[in-house]
């Protein structure tokens, strides 16, 4: 562990922000792990808490925010400090993302229940969420404990979210081809995955910024890719 | 990778300076004793020209003490002991040849509190120029005085009263008396012992932006507490710590990605 500040008040304010990213950073998963729950239940209430949950991390990222500029302009950082005063900007924008992808699936939950009935298997979505939910605990863990190869793994893991994003966006085109009635719900369920593969990709970002905290440089490897759903073309058979 | 990236940085910033350009002075194994006291251990440390060097660490380091090897100040204290070899420009100037005036004249100095003669303002830049025998003639001189005071950013300040006492400009004027008066003799390096330590943040920033403006003439070391100061001003930071040079790099590495735990403690103001 790094030496304490002979101020000790900056350890102070500096502990403040960590607590206040791992707030958010627990509130945004607990939001994903949620907003699962009302897809897969069809919890119009659960997604309505998802949906108003999003203000608390709003606040949370403006909290961030305004913390780590007062922390610049009145203990001028440097070295690891500076880079985690930084980071935690960085860290807080993409949280807030990731809270924002929750709020979008849980506002599509409303749709999905009211539309034409897709017989789909959300186990797939469920396996994204739960991935996902594992990297949000890893990269709290690696976080709060400044774990740069626990950061790696949480950068490796993301693949599997892209690949299950992957094999699901197959399969929902393969399902719009069968019938025009699904497409309105099988859209949705596409944007409720790539949601989840985005809040993956956003994860990656902070693995990447918890790695730069601790080792002072970027990762230098190149990052795994398991999302070829852009270069995806399904033929039509009828 | 590392040390690519810092080099790729360097390099892409200040070509000319770093890579190409050989040092204005390299200092080889220097080490200073003040009577059985060993202040500096076998420092290496390469100061370039058009480029401003800053020295930091904590007090009783030897970064002053390093400084004053610069210019040879260290040899009017009768306990001090140098060793090793500094050269200027491939000559060393602990060579008991040399001529410690005429290398006082090529390596000029500025305190930490500002130090003018106690004669007019004109007589302190002359001063230099007078028993260096620089000015061929009253005119000559009346030029050396205006450029410096010019080129020290004090002229506009004290045109109309060049007559006038140098201690009875403000602080900040005084030590931009102090070095217009070094850079009077036109010298190659100018060594800072912190300059600013004295000054109100205004008259700093103005030392600043002349400091800025002398390192495309000079070759600049700084010996500074303030590490903002040294992030500010400096290409090349070297952190000393108990008499050894910890560390030194390029200023943007230094100060965001340290090397060395003491470098990053110091400069983070921990303990360490």
């Amino acid at each position: 562990m790094p030496h304490s500040h002979i101020v000790s008040s900056f350890d102070d304010d500096l502990s403040q922000l960590r607590n206040k990213i791992v707030e958010m950073a627990e509130l945004v998963s607990k939001q994903f792990r949620d907003a699962e729950q009302a897809l897969v239940n069809n919890d119009l209430k659960l997604a309505r808490i998802v949906r108003e949950t999003d203000i608390q991390v709003d606040q949370l990222e403006q909290d961030i925010e305004k913390s780590a500029i007062e922390l610049i302009a009145i203990r001028s950082p440097l070295a690891d400090d500076l880079r985690e005063i930084i980071s935690a900007i960085k860290i807080s924008n993409a949280l807030e993302r990731i809270g924002d992808y929750a709020k979008n699936m849980s506002k599509r939950v409303v749709v999905l229940n009211e539309t034409q009935k897709l017989d789909v298997n959300l186990s797939v979505v469920s396996q994204m969420i739960e991935i996902i939910d594992i990297m949000n605990k890893d990269v709290i863990q690696a976080y709060m404990n400044k774990a740069s190869d626990k950061a790696i793994s949480v950068w490796t893991r993301d693949i599997v979210v892209d690949n299950l994003y992957e094999s699901l966006f197959r399969e929902l085109l393969t399902y719009m081809m069968e019938n025009p009635e699904y497409i309105t719900p099988a859209t949705h369920l596409l944007f409720v995955a790539k949601n989840i593969e985005r809040a993956g990709d956003h994860l990656t970002n902070i693995a990447e910024l918890i790695y730069y905290i601790v080792e002072g440089t970027p990762i230098e490897m190149v990052r795994p890719k398991g999302d070829y759903s852009s270069e995806a073309n399904v033929e039509f058979t009828s | 990778m590392v040390n690519k990236m810092n080099i790729l940085n360097v390099s892409e910033g200040n070509t000319a300076s770093v890579d190409l350009t050989e040092p204005k002075i390299k200092a080889k194994k220097v080490n200073v004793y003040y009577g059985d006291n060993h202040a500096l251990k076998d420092i290496d440390l390469n100061i370039n020209p058009n480029e401003v060097t800053a020295l930091i660490g904590p007090s009783g380091c030897g970064k002053s003490t390093f400084l004053r090897c610069l210019n040879r100040m260290n040899d009017t204290i009768d306990t001090c002991r140098v060793e090793g070899n500094i050269f200027l420009d491939n000559q060393n100037i602990n060579d008991k040849k040399i001529d410690v005036v005429q290398l006082r004249a090529r390596i000029g100095m500025v305190f930490q509190k500002p130090n003018p003669f106690p004669k007019s303002i004109y007589d302190n830049i002359a001063y230099g120029p007078r028993i260096h025998g620089i000015a061929n003639n009253k005119s000559e001189l009346d030029d050396i005085v205006h450029s410096s005071l010019k080129k020290a950013g004090l002229w506009n300040e004290v045109h109309d009263r060049l007559d006038a006492s140098g201690t009875s400009l403000s602080g900040g004027q005084q030590q931009r008396l102090c070095i217009a008066r070094t850079i009077a003799i036109e010298p190659e390096v100018i060594l800072m012992d912190e300059p600013c330590s004295a000054l109100d943040p205004i008259a700093t920033a103005i030392i600043e932006e002349l400091i800025e403006d002398l390192k495309n003439r000079y070759a600049i070391v700084i010996v500074t507490h303030s590490m903002q100061q040294a992030a500010r001003i400096s290409q090349k930071t070297a952190f000393f710590h108990l008499g050894k040079l910890m560390e030194v790099g390029d200023t943007a590495t230094i100060f965001t990605n340290p090397t060395h735990e003491k470098t990053k403690d110091y400069i983070t103001g921990r303990y360490g």
